[in-house]
C-alpha cells in the first residue's frame, strides 16, 4: 500500500479525475473530500463489505421447494 | 439454448433472456451472466425468483419485485451510475432486490441498499448501492410476505 502524508487542505489526485482532500482532522476523524467523475461509485467500505456478505448469504439461501412452502 | 439450474434442472432458454451485469454482482465480480427462473407450477411462485448465474450452475441468489411488500420503494443512485446500461431514459427499467434465507424461513432477509438494475431493453444490468439512509441491507421481510401470502388466498 502507498502511504503518503497530507495535511488539513493538502489533496491527493489519482487518475487524473480523482481528487481526494483532507477536509478537517479532529482527533482520530478525519473527513475527507472527493472530487471525482459521477460515473465513479464511492461507497463507505463497511458497506461495501456487508453488500458483498449479504449477496453471499443470500447465494446461500435455502432451497426453491423451502420456499415454496412458505406461500401454502 | 439449454442452462443448468441450481433448484430447477436443465431448463432450455432463449438468448434474449440472457442478463449480463458488467461489473458482476458486489462481491461476486468473476460471475457476468445471468439469467431469471422461477417455477411455474403455481402462479403464486412468481413473486420469488432466482437470479441464475449462468456460468455457475451452483450460483443462484432468490430475487423479488421490491414494490410486492414495500409499494414506495424508491432507491436513490446517481443517474451516471447507470451508464454501464445503455441508453436509461426511455428504457423499461427492472428493479430487483435479493433476498436471504436461512433455514428457519422466519429470518429471512431483503437487501434493500443494494438492488439490482435491469435495463429490458438490452438485458443490462447492475448493482448498485442506494443513497437512501433508511434502506437496510437486511431488511426482515417474513411477516410481510406471509401476511401478504394469506390476503391472497382468500
Amino acid at each position: 500500500m502507498l502511504a503518503l502524508s497530507r495535511k488539513k487542505d493538502e489533496s491527493i489526485i489519482i487518475n487524473d479525475d480523482i481528487e481526494i482532500t483532507v477536509i478537517e482532522v479532529k482527533g482520530d476523524q478525519v473527513k475527507l473530500g472527493i472530487t471525482a467523475p459521477k460515473s465513479i461509485p464511492i461507497y463507505r467500505k463497511e458497506v461495501y463489505i456487508q453488500i458483498q456478505q449479504a449477496n453471499k448469504d443470500s447465494a446461500n439461501s435455502v432451497d426453491a421447494q423451502a420456499l415454496n412452502n412458505l406461500f401454502q | 439454448m439449454q442452462i443448468k439450474t441450481k433448484w430447477f434442472g436443465t431448463l432450455e432458454i432463449s438468448e434474449d433472456k440472457i442478463i449480463t451485469f458488467q461489473k458482476g454482482l458486489i462481491g461476486l465480480d468473476e460471475f457476468k451472466k445471468y439469467t431469471i427462473v422461477y417455477n411455474t407450477e403455481k402462479s403464486e411462485d412468481t413473486t420469488i425468483m432466482w437470479l441464475q448465474s449462468l456460468e455457475d450452475e451452483n450460483l443462484a441468489l432468490p430475487v423479488m419485485n421490491p414494490e410486492l411488500f414495500m409499494e414506495d420503494y424508491d432507491p436513490i443512485v446517481e443517474d451516471a451510475l447507470l451508464v454501464s446500461l445503455g441508453d436509461v431514459k426511455t428504457a423499461e427499467l427492472i428493479v430487483l432486490v435479493t433476498l436471504t434465507v436461512p433455514s428457519d424461513l422466519s429470518k429471512m432477509t431483503s437487501n434493500l441498499k443494494a438492488p439490482i438494475i435491469i435495463n429490458s431493453d438490452n438485458m443490462k444490468a447492475c448493482q448498485l448501492i442506494a443513497e437512501n439512509e433508511k434502506y437496510i441491507v437486511k431488511y426482515p421481510i417474513y411477516d410481510i410476505i406471509k401476511e401478504n401470502a394469506e390476503k391472497g388466498g382468500e
